[in-house]
């Protein structure tokens, strides 16, 4: 893959990244001291306080896509894009509030943790496999990135990048556990949201802007020149439907990201878990603001320059080699190597609780704890390479597939997890039975593997949000009807859940006794599945976008 | 007073769900509402900077008040449980 705007001096890039690299590695290092137990390895012994907590979290949240494929959709759908990207940072706080802070009280590493407890072997088994498929999708996304970064960088081949980025990023995070990501994202926070504003600011100085001393929100002197040169930049392109669509797919799915929840799970108490959440809100507002700022940008340098960008994945590093020195320019891909390396520590850390705690809790019981963890560790390497090895043939665009398995995950898993917590009635069989024909069906009707068969077109199919939409209320009315039914069908009696399944939804909502009436009611789920089957149904009219 | 703190934490769990969606989906009101749009804010329209600042500050405001309710919430089910002679999971009783 050929760059439109290549740093000139390699070693500039060499050095940058070297830095990031080694102190990583330190991190890593520091943090495997730490490491003595399970609760370490996959909790960081539940003692992040919050404001490194929230400065983690944001940097889990926001992937390499917040610096390249982002800015690339930006230019591509305009606003509507923006629209789409700012309802994100709602998924932390709604999965705090609907589930994050029970599950932190029973102290869950994963959320397979809290679906073991809830719904026994069989349906953890189910959503485990579901989650790890996600959440490889979600790490092939940034190892693309990575390698797309490295090759930008070094000017080195994608696949030589790719294969080197992939090794060193698995390696430190590998030796630093949960302690190691968490420490290690907050310090790649600070570096992205840096990279992302101050030369942003530059940027905006010499197009003309007198808000550059406030990239994020400043920039509105801009914005009657961009009209005339795009005056389309702001229209809302959509109907109604597209808009309404971002809920089931990318506010739902998020909200049952096992590396997010695990965010939430690390908190030092229940308390300082919600006192996290605000300072995410802030961090990544302000770095979200910096992607919004660049795509007008990126759109506004188009329009005024006449320069056109034919490769929009790197509009950002063009901006910058077009405005601003060259180790500004490398310092902004180390920027956005460090949003890619945060979540991918974010992943291959949810897939190592998936795999060596909660899969090998029930396929080997009686497994040590110190064994669990070494297979958690080859569970985080294996998880890694499997990354390296997809990334090797990209998708056009870098976020696209991370995007499509967001509504994969709001078909399969949040349902689940959600009524798990909130309803007693929720079935064992009927979440099993949900949960897969749901996500079979999302897959199906996505333009990605069957093109033939296909609800919505272009974009809105590509990225699941039309898929979504018939699918994610469909698993909700499906597994409450099924529940419903199941429970009261004597031969499937041993699938529904039992008074000790009942009592932890109890407790982990803080409750010192047991009453069968609380989380228990009828018609608000029935009247839920009612809601959910019209918007299925919805769904499944022609789309017009 | 079990019941009373039930049906409250029904209430909170829906007040802030819906909140938090508002803050988040801002966009889709002017959708809906196409005559909101047409204002101007520091030098934006107002459907594209409102949705931004909503995102970002309405929710962080959102997230204090679910905090500080949230948290007092926390408080007064352990009260009642303390005085009913029970004890509620924590990390205390180490998640059990």
């Amino acid at each position: 893959m050929s760059n439109e705007f290549a740093i000139d001096n390699v070693w500039v890039g060499v050095i940058v990244v070297a830095i990031l690299f080694a102190i990583c590695y330190f991190i890593g290092w520091w943090a495997s001291k730490m490491t003595t137990s399970e609760e370490d390895f996959y909790a960081a012994g539940f003692k992040i306080g919050p404001v490194t907590n929230g400065l983690s979290m944001a940097a889990t949240w926001a992937s390499l896509a917040t610096f390249l494929g982002v800015i690339a959709l930006i230019s591509k759908m305009q606003v509507p894009f923006v629209y789409l990207w700012i309802q994100w940072a709602i998924s932390i706080p709604l999965l705090t509030l609907l589930y994050g802070t029970s599950l932190r009280r029973m102290k869950a590493f994963t959320p397979a943790t809290f679906i073991k407890a809830r719904y026994g072997k069989g349906a953890t088994i189910t959503i485990v496999l579901w989650m790890i498929l996600i959440m490889i999708m979600y790490a092939l996304g940034q190892m693309i990135g990575l390698g797309q970064a490295f090759e930008m960088l070094f000017g080195i081949p994608y696949n030589v990048a790719l294969v080197v980025s992939g090794i060193a990023t698995v390696g430190y995070i590998t030796m630093g556990g949960m302690y190691g990501a968490s420490y290690n994202a907050a310090f790649q926070m600070i570096i992205m949201t840096v990279a992302m504003i101050v030369p942003m600011g530059a940027i905006m100085k010499a197009m003309g802007s007198s808000g550059w001393w406030f990239p994020p929100l400043a920039y509105g002197d801009m914005v009657p020149a961009m009209l005339k040169v795009l005056p389309t930049f702001f229209d809302m392109k959509y109907d109604l439907r597209w808009y309404f669509a971002l809920i089931p797919a990318f506010t739902l799915g998020p909200v049952a990201l096992p590396h997010l929840a695990m965010r939430v799970f690390t908190s030092s108490s229940v308390k300082n878990a919600r006192w996290a959440v605000v300072w995410f809100v802030l961090f990544l507002g302000l770095l979200f603001a910096g992607t919004y700022t660049s795509g007008f940008a990126g759109n506004y340098f188009v329009a005024t320059t006449g320069k056109a960008i034919a490769k929009a994945d790197q509009t950002l590093l063009i901006l910058n080699v077009f405005y601003n020195p060259m180790w500004v320019a490398a310092f902004v891909m180390g920027g956005a190597l460090a949003a890619g390396l945060s979540t991918v520590g974010g992943n291959l850390m949810a897939i190592s609780g998936l795999v060596g705690n909660d899969l090998l809790g029930i396929l080997a019981p009686n497994m040590e704890a110190k064994s669990r963890i070494r297979w958690g560790f080859v569970a985080l390497g294996m998880g890694g390479v499997i990354a390296i090895l997809l990334a090797f043939k990209p998708p056009k665009f870098l976020v696209t597939s991370i995007l499509w398995a967001f509504g994969l995950l709001a078909s399969t898993a949040t349902p689940g997890i959600l009524l798990g917590v909130w309803w007693k009635e929720a079935n064992k069989l009927a979440l099993i039975v949900s949960a897969n024909i749901c996500g079979l069906i999302f897959i199906i009707i996505s333009p990605h593997v069957f093109p033939s068969i296909v609800v919505g077109k272009g974009a809105t199919a590509a990225l699941g949000m039309s898929g979504g939409l018939v699918t994610v209320p469909l698993s909700f009315a499906l597994f409450i009807f099924l529940s419903l039914i199941f429970n009261r069908m004597p031969a499937l009696s041993a699938w529904a859940p039992s008074l000790a399944d009942k009592q932890v939804i109890d407790r982990i909502h803080g409750w010192g006794d047991y009453d069968e009436n609380r989380y228990n009611g009828k018609v608000w789920p029935v009247v839920l599945a009612l809601v959910c089957l019209l918007i299925s149904f919805w769904g499944l009219q022609p789309w017009k976008f | 007073m079990k019941e009373q703190l039930y049906r409250k934490e029904i209430w909170i769990t829906i007040v802030f769900s819906v909140l938090l969606m508002l803050t988040g989906h801002c966009a889709t009101l002017f959708v809906a509402f196409p005559f909101l749009k047409g204002g101007m804010m520091w030098g934006f329209p107002v459907e594209y900077i409102v949705p931004i600042l909503m995102g970002w500050f309405g929710m962080m405001v959102v997230c204090i008040a679910m905090a500080l309710v949230c948290n007092k919430f926390d408080d007064d089910m352990e009260e009642f449980a303390k005085s009913q002679g029970q004890t509620v999971m924590s990390d205390k009783t180490g998640g059990k």
